[in-house]
């Protein structure tokens, strides 16, 4: 196998809470550099946990019991974790749910983008500064100078969201997590940030893990997708195929449980109750004969 | 703006020392205890008792004997200590210096070391260290300061003395400084060995007076801490490749830093209400020791001139409390 040939390989990951209900079940999937995963399920599907998984910052009650994390192909789960908070930092990078807890608001917007360049990445202040500067002006924020001496609470929610896209972008990551980036937004201001994260996503050839359970913008953001339900992964295929031909019954009722904006009158169809209960059961019976890693 | 917030605050401020002045005046006038008494030889005469009680004014009417003594207070003159014969300005002024520096320096104690212990309270929360700082704090707490001043004194002024457990300063010191500021002025003239006595004689009141509020720092701190911790900027913060300790001391610490505020600037005031005892036990020149004997005594000039001192004291630290939280919260910079 070529090194680095992936930027992201999830292999058999399991997490679990310590009372042992796990809240991943063999999770695998890949990233290929530049390319767009979408992560979609319910609410509790544990989407967000593989980005959190990878990035190293689980809930303190939440392990991996079993499985490996491969970033730029090196073990992350085998390195001690300052070692891993350190190559997590080279390599990847956060675009957070909720853009009005993830700035510091006692900091300005400046040193929150430069500080950790200067700090981590080692670059020189000047660099760090012009950098913050020229990536503020691509996420099309009309005077960086000003925003950068500006406290977040100066600022909308979407203009954070900017803010934090440029911070995720600075340094260059092979990888980005995008853990619900628009979900806290207006739906207007929504689709800018979705085409911003695109158009970045494009002039860098970064690969994103892109975490929704809407799957409008699955169809609009990503080339894979996984589908996830209760931690297990229902189906993991090209974008355009799991629009065109869903595999999996659960993928073909989360698309039609999907609103239209353009066909209103479309009566709303959730996901079957008899096809969740079903699926629980299987989960349960396989839950049954998982050992969680011990013989 | 700033000119009528200013002046909301002036006004506020001398309606609260008018009324401390109306409650202390009339509180130790009424309070059994008779200052003639305290004053005349056993087996005075009646006619000694009634010269005496003439020429303090006390044989006027409570309203007419304030209005002599607020008139003179509006021109500064607090009147004269019966006991000590002295302008009670003067006297108040010259032992303020003294409690001052104990309580700042209590004060400093109080917040490095409660600071200290709650930045590693929170860098070990969920392990058995956060745990063992805990019942260290509870225990540290339990124990009131002059209760502390009893235990410094016995573990370095009896069974290993080597701090000193009484005054301010070594007596055979020759000071011939300008104000009472015996720390600060020290410092200023290059006289270290005066500035080294004196903090040598401030350390066990101070560590009495500051243990107690280090101990409710480092547990309010700690608690702040921690609910800072799980906030998103923290965890952007940790995937940005900061430290623990980075994150706590560079992103969590100003943010949690604003409720110990608060409560730093009240049990401020507590603690230089502790000074009165606290010096007493360490026979320290303070203000709180003075006030003991003006008590005693019956020195109602004395004890109305402390109290007053206390009061503006206790509103100029609010004063400064409120400032600060504009530094600390650029949120409260506009509007």
């Amino acid at each position: 196998m070529k090194p680095h040939a992936h930027t992201l390989d999830v292999i058999k990951l399991n997490i679990a809470l310590p009372n042992g209900r796990r809240l991943l079940r063999d999770v695998s999937l890949t990233l290929e550099p530049g390319e767009v995963r979408a992560l979609v399920g319910e609410s509790g599907a544990g989407k967000s946990m593989i980005g959190k998984s990878v990035l190293g910052i689980l809930p303190p009650n939440v392990t991996i019991t079993e499985g490996e994390i491969l970033l730029e192909g090196q073990h992350l789960n085998m390195m001690t974790p300052a070692t891993r908070r350190k190559t997590v930092a080279q390599s990847a990078a956060l675009i957070p749910q909720d853009p009005l807890t993830a700035l510091n608001p006692v900091r300005k917007i400046g040193p929150q983008i430069v500080d950790p360049l200067v700090r981590i990445q080692g670059w020189s202040r000047s660099d760090a500064e012009a950098r913050a500067l020229d990536l503020l002006d691509r996420v099309h924020i009309r005077d960086p100078k000003r925003v950068m001496g500006s406290y977040p609470h100066e600022l909308s929610g979407g203009m954070r969201q900017r803010v934090l896209i440029a911070a995720a972008f600075a340094p260059s990551p092979r990888l980005i997590v995008a853990d619900e980036p628009t979900t806290a937004l207006d739906v207007t201001v929504q689709k800018q940030i979705l085409r911003l994260i695109r158009e970045l996503q494009q002039e860098t050839g970064t690969a994103v893990l892109f975490v929704t359970h809407d799957m409008g913008v699955v169809a609009k953001i990503s080339q894979k997708v996984t589908v996830l339900f209760a931690g297990k992964v229902m189906e993991d295929a090209p974008t355009p195929e799991v629009f065109t031909n869903p595999r999996h019954p659960y993928t073909r009722a989360l698309i039609a449980a999907t609103p239209s904006y353009a066909d209103l009158d479309r009566p709303f169809s959730p996901v079957p109750a008899a096809l969740i209960k079903d699926l629980h059961a299987r989960i349960a019976q396989d839950d049954m004969l998982y050992t969680g890693g011990r013989r | 703006m700033l000119l009528k917030t200013v002046l909301t605050r002036l006004a506020t401020t001398l309606v609260t020392l008018f009324g401390v002045a109306v409650v202390v005046f009339t509180l130790v006038r009424v309070a059994p205890g008779n200052p003639i008494a305290m004053m005349l030889p056993p087996g005075a005469t009646e006619e000694d008792i009634a010269n005496l009680t003439r020429l303090y004014g006390f044989d006027k009417s409570l309203p007419e004997q304030f209005a002599i003594w607020l008139s003179g207070v509006v021109q500064g003159d607090f009147g004269t200590s019966i006991t000590l014969r002295q302008p009670v300005m003067e006297l108040v002024l010259g032992r303020l210096p003294a409690t001052l520096e104990l309580s700042i320096m209590a004060l400093v104690i109080a917040v490095t070391l409660g600071g200290l212990v709650a930045v590693i309270g929170a860098r070990k929360r969920g392990t058995g260290t956060e745990v063992g700082l805990d019942l260290t704090n509870g225990a540290v707490l339990s124990v009131p300061d002059f209760l502390w001043g009893l235990i410094f004194v016995l573990l370095f002024g009896v069974l290993w003395p080597v701090l000193s457990i009484s005054g301010r300063v070594d007596p055979r010191l020759d000071i011939d400084f300008t104000s009472n500021f015996y720390v600060i002025e020290g410092l200023l003239r290059g006289r270290f060995d005066v500035v080294g006595s004196t903090l040598s004689h401030m350390l066990m009141p101070a560590m009495s007076l500051a243990l107690p509020l280090a101990a409710m720092i480092a547990q309010l701190l700690k608690q702040s801490l921690k609910e800072v911790l799980h906030l998103d900027y923290t965890t952007l913060a940790r995937v940005r490749g900061f430290s623990e300790t980075a994150v706590i001391l560079r992103e969590a610490l100003r943010n949690a830093a604003l409720p110990t505020l608060t409560l730093v600037g009240v049990q401020f005031t507590f603690l230089i209400g502790g000074t009165v005892i606290v010096e007493r036990i360490f026979a320290y020149e303070g203000l709180g020791n003075m006030a003991i004997d003006a008590v005693i005594n019956r020195d109602l000039p004395l004890i109305q001139g402390i109290v007053i001192l206390f009061a503006a004291l206790f509103i100029v630290i609010n004063l400064l409390v409120d400032l600060s939280y504009t530094l600390l919260n650029p949120r409260l910079r506009h509007g």
